[in-house]
């Protein structure tokens, strides 16, 4: 009985593990979209919080539209993401770095921390934090 | 200074009143002690703060308007459930102010403890130990543990003749984003309304490094994050260090 009730946490445990990395996963292929200007979305991925205190949905909008036409667009890119849950509280924090391969800008930035919360049953980027450690 | 009272000579009196000495031989800036909550299961290092001889500015990356409390409360949240964060992983917080943005007043609050080693400057970042620094470290003055255990020499903070940087440096950090905005940084400025640290802000940086070196002598250099690891961090503030470093000159203090 206990083992059984020891496998069940355990299948619970892995599940709610895979389902938060396709939850995250598809948070930050809807970022990517929003980034590029190809979606305007912008309240499915950021929370009500950062978007007020980015100028609201227009205003980031308007902010991030130079980002599109960035030199770098063309240039292939690879793309790292992993995430660790808040120790404390409910929330996440997420590295999304990106590593470009033309050989000028090779090597990969250390980036930022994303913070994510959950908003309305949604996992959606609350801002982020200068990575130290 | 005053001397304690002994109890027979109290009779209705207010509790006894200490002159304890003075924390800053010369104060600049006020700094104000935050009462931080602090994770007793995590591990940290202890040095002695004599050993400390550079500043590394840094920025948040968040909105100016948060605070001390903020950050610690977000810094908490890091790392694992094994291997959690003490407490906030800067040595001291500054509030600057920025039109429309800012909390209304200037603050300079304390963080980590300055004998307490940071988390700030990369946990992959090696600096070379200066003769003293090697000393300390060799008399085990330079420990780990956590609270309520007995702290021991940790032989993965040196390699060779170099040191983790977070042991020899202390984290000031900047509260706001001042990195233009990015795939890596959505909350960072627009490139058509530039973010940088106003005059009075680097009169703050410039009087905080001034009263810490005034009080640790060896304190004579200011670099930024960016100088240790492949980061934005601390945005365009690296590009005030030489205003920073002459008004502090001008307050009478020398940094490299």
């Amino acid at each position: 009985m206990q083992i059984q009730l020891i496998v069940l946490s355990l299948l619970l445990c892995f599940s709610v593990i895979a389902s938060d990395e396709s939850e995250m996963k598809l948070l930050f292929t809807r970022y990517d979209q929003v980034m590029s200007s190809l979606s305007d979305q912008v309240e499915d991925v950021f929370s009500k919080k950062f978007l007020e205190e980015n100028g609201g949905k227009e205003g980031f909008q308007e902010k991030i539209k130079g980002l599109a036409k960035s030199n770098f667009k063309s240039m292939p890119v690879a793309k790292d993401l992993s995430f660790k849950k808040g120790v404390k509280s409910d929330l996440y924090f997420a590295k999304y770095t990106e590593k470009r391969t033309e050989k000028s800008l090779k090597g990969s930035h250390t980036g930022s921390q994303f913070i994510i919360v959950r908003e309305d049953g949604k996992l959606k980027i609350d801002g982020t934090l200068s990575d130290g450690e | 200074m005053m001397t304690q009272l002994q109890a027979q000579d109290c009779v209705n009196c207010t509790p006894p009143v200490y002159d304890p000495a003075p924390e800053w031989p010369i104060e600049y800036i006020t700094v104000k002690k935050v009462d931080y909550p602090r994770n007793e299961k995590a591990s940290f290092c202890q040095r002695p703060p004599e050993i400390v001889d550079t500043i590394v500015l840094h920025h948040t990356e968040t909105p100016s308007t948060k605070n001390a409390l903020y950050i610690n409360d977000l810094h908490l949240n890091r790392g694992t459930a094994a291997d959690p964060w003490y407490m906030v992983a800067y040595s001291y917080l500054v509030n600057a102010p920025y039109p429309k943005e800012s909390v209304p007043q200037s603050l300079v609050s304390e963080g980590r403890p300055i004998d307490i080693v940071g988390a700030h400057a990369g946990s992959n970042a090696f600096v070379t130990m200066d003769e003293e620094q090697t000393k300390a470290y060799a008399d085990g003055k330079i420990t780990c543990g956590k609270e309520g255990s007995v702290f021991k020499v940790d032989p993965t903070i040196v390699r060779g003749n170099t040191i983790k940087a977070n042991v020899t440096t202390i984290g000031l950090v900047v509260i706001g984003n001042y990195a233009p905005v990015s795939r890596q940084n959505p909350g960072g400025y627009s490139p058509r309304n530039p973010r940088y640290p106003t005059k009075e802000t680097q009169d703050m940086i410039a009087r905080l490094s001034c009263q810490l070196q005034k009080k640790y002598p060896r304190m004579k250099n200011i670099r930024w994050h960016s100088n240790y690891n492949s980061t934005d961090c601390p945005g365009s503030i690296k590009n005030y260090v030489g205003q920073i470093v002459a008004r502090a000159e001008e307050l009478g203090c020398k940094f490299n």
